[in-house]
């Protein structure tokens, strides 16, 4: 196997899946997908393993998300608690709302600012989101920043509704 | 990027967040913090976007996934990971893999195990083994173009290598199958091998549910026989390349042209595509079971077939169970599940109305 790769996937390998995660909304999928395009990429041995193998796993992540559209509520809901540290139910759950309002919020990003935000949470530069987006370099600043001001706005308005039941 | 040099205009959000992403160039960002330096609004401004960045990065902190350790690399070309859901290893791989394995036992030593073979098929001429060859090269087109030379898809050595007839003998009675191999994308590495099992008319005496026996029984001389130039079982790798496809992509139309029947599928699944042999003597339906994982069922004219007659389900020779009949149409069913899979599949095939 190229060595390259070997090097990407330790370094990647946990960037892809928490971007993955954060498309399809469930650990073990994540996981299978990430592992699916790494193993593709040993197959396709791409130059910039990187990027497509973040492209690969987006694709992916959207066909999967068609698909798995009805079943993925449910799995996430079912699903082991990603914050170890807490381990008392109350926390669980207060943890899995939480995480339902990151997703929540980020579902109201527009694509563009939700993929920036995304990429760069998963370890990109700039240049690489660019490449990978489409957009200009010099516009993964002001797109990140929208991105980071709506999330917050989203999520903080999201939990007003429930900051009465949170304490 | 927005001027930021001096007074004379203020930072917008994008540097900002740039800078705060050290992500700025050395000279914009010592731009920039001479220009906050001088600039109280930025200043403030510097650190409400510091702190927008970070609440939004701790935000996404909680949707995280659990931290499980990755497989190792090499691991992922194995199908019992990236096809966790798949019952791996078919009756059918195992004869491959059986057979494989004794035969490269002595020289080839870096023949990784595989779950299933490429093709099966009761056939056997040489208009066939063109069929086939057809079929082959287009599963053994590689993704990339990248691919060392040896990978052309049956160079003519191996084309004759192919032709040949060698002689299996099972549990020391006579032939009771032939197998012809044809090697393709060569190499080590990449050896994809399809093997198509001829019935000879004594079928029943070759018990397909036992090829750990024919394993067994395969004498010396036989497995040196069995002319395999290349890997004898198909790897991940080249499974996957099977979605990969080369053939053109024909509409429905012509595919019933060519069949003089509607295309076969399975209905209930999407179909990805359908496309043309090179020779246009075979059709192609592809179709999706979930995201990663495509279906292939390979259609003809039965007439095509040199072993029409063959029955080709319900116990015979047991490769025959991945084809059917249906009509006039004879149609191979190929794809990354289990014989067991496949075979349940292939029952449910029927035309695709329009």
């Amino acid at each position: 196997m190229p060595e390259d790769l070997a090097e990407i996937y330790r370094s990647t390998y946990r960037s892809l899946v928490r971007f993955l995660y954060r498309k399809v909304w469930d650990a073990e999928r994540a996981e299978d997908l990430a592992q699916e395009a790494f193993a593709r990429a040993l197959v396709h041995k791409p130059e910039n393993a990187r990027g497509w193998l973040f492209v690969v796993a987006a694709n992916m992540a959207r066909d999967d998300a068609r698909k798995a559209a009805r079943e993925r509520r449910h799995l996430t809901l079912l699903k082991s608690e990603p914050d170890a540290v807490h381990s008392e139910p109350e926390d669980r759950i207060d943890a899995d709302a939480k995480r339902e309002r990151v997703h929540t919020a980020l579902d109201l990003l527009t694509p563009r600012d939700r993929e920036a935000l995304l990429l760069w949470d998963a370890g990109m530069s700039y240049d690489e989101i660019a490449t990978q987006t489409g957009l200009a370099r010099g516009a993964i600043g002001t797109t990140l920043a929208r991105a980071r001001r709506r999330l917050v706005e989203a999520y903080d308005a999201g939990s007003e509704g429930q900051h009465v039941a949170r304490g | 990027m927005q001027e930021v040099r001096g007074n004379m205009s203020h930072v917008d959000d994008g540097t900002l967040h740039a800078y705060l992403d050290a992500e700025l160039t050395p000279v914009e960002r010592a731009r920039l913090e001479a220009h906050v330096a001088e600039c109280a609004a930025c200043r403030n401004r510097l650190d409400e976007e510091r702190a927008l960045l970070e609440r939004a990065s701790g935000l996404l902190g909680l949707a995280q996934p659990p931290e499980r350790a990755a497989p190792p690399l090499h691991e992922l070309r194995r199908p019992s990971v990236v096809w966790r859901l798949r019952v791996p290893v078919a009756w059918a791989a195992t004869v491959l893999l059986a057979l494989g394995l004794g035969y490269y036992a002595g020289d080839r030593p870096d023949v990784s195990p595989a779950p299933e073979p490429v093709a099966m098929r009761s056939a056997d001429s040489s208009a066939a083994a063109t069929r086939l060859a057809d079929r082959l090269a287009y599963r053994a087109t590689p993704p990339r173009a990248q691919t060392p030379p040896e990978t052309r898809p049956l160079a003519a050595a191996e084309r004759k290598e192919a032709e040949r007839q060698p002689v299996m003998v099972v549990d020391g009675a006579p032939v009771s199958a032939q197998l012809d191999t044809v090697p393709v994308g060569a190499g080590a590495a990449n050896g994809v091998v399809a093997i198509r099992s001829r019935d000879t008319g004594a079928a029943n005496a070759a018990p397909a549910s036992a090829p750990q026996t024919t394993r067994a029984a395969l004498p010396q001389r036989t497995r040196e026989e069995v002319g395999v130039s290349s890997a004898i079982v198909q790897r991940e790798d080249d499974r996957r390349a099977l979605v990969a496809t080369q053939w053109p992509i024909i509409r429905r139309g012509p595919a019933r042209q060519l069949l003089g029947a509607e295309p076969m599928g399975v209905p209930g699944l999407a179909v990805r595509n359908i496309r043309r042999s090179p020779t246009g003597e075979v059709v192609l339906v592809e179709q999706a079971i979930d995201s990663v994982t495509v279906i292939q069922l390979f259609q003809e004219r039965a007439e095509n077939d040199q072993f029409g007659g063959v029955q080709v389900r319900g116990g015979t020779v047991g490769t025959e169970r991945l084809a059917r009949f249906i009509g006039g149409v004879r149609v191979e069913i190929a794809g990354p599940l289990s014989a067991d899979s496949l075979n349940r599949l292939l029952e449910q095939v029927k035309p695709i109305g329009p």
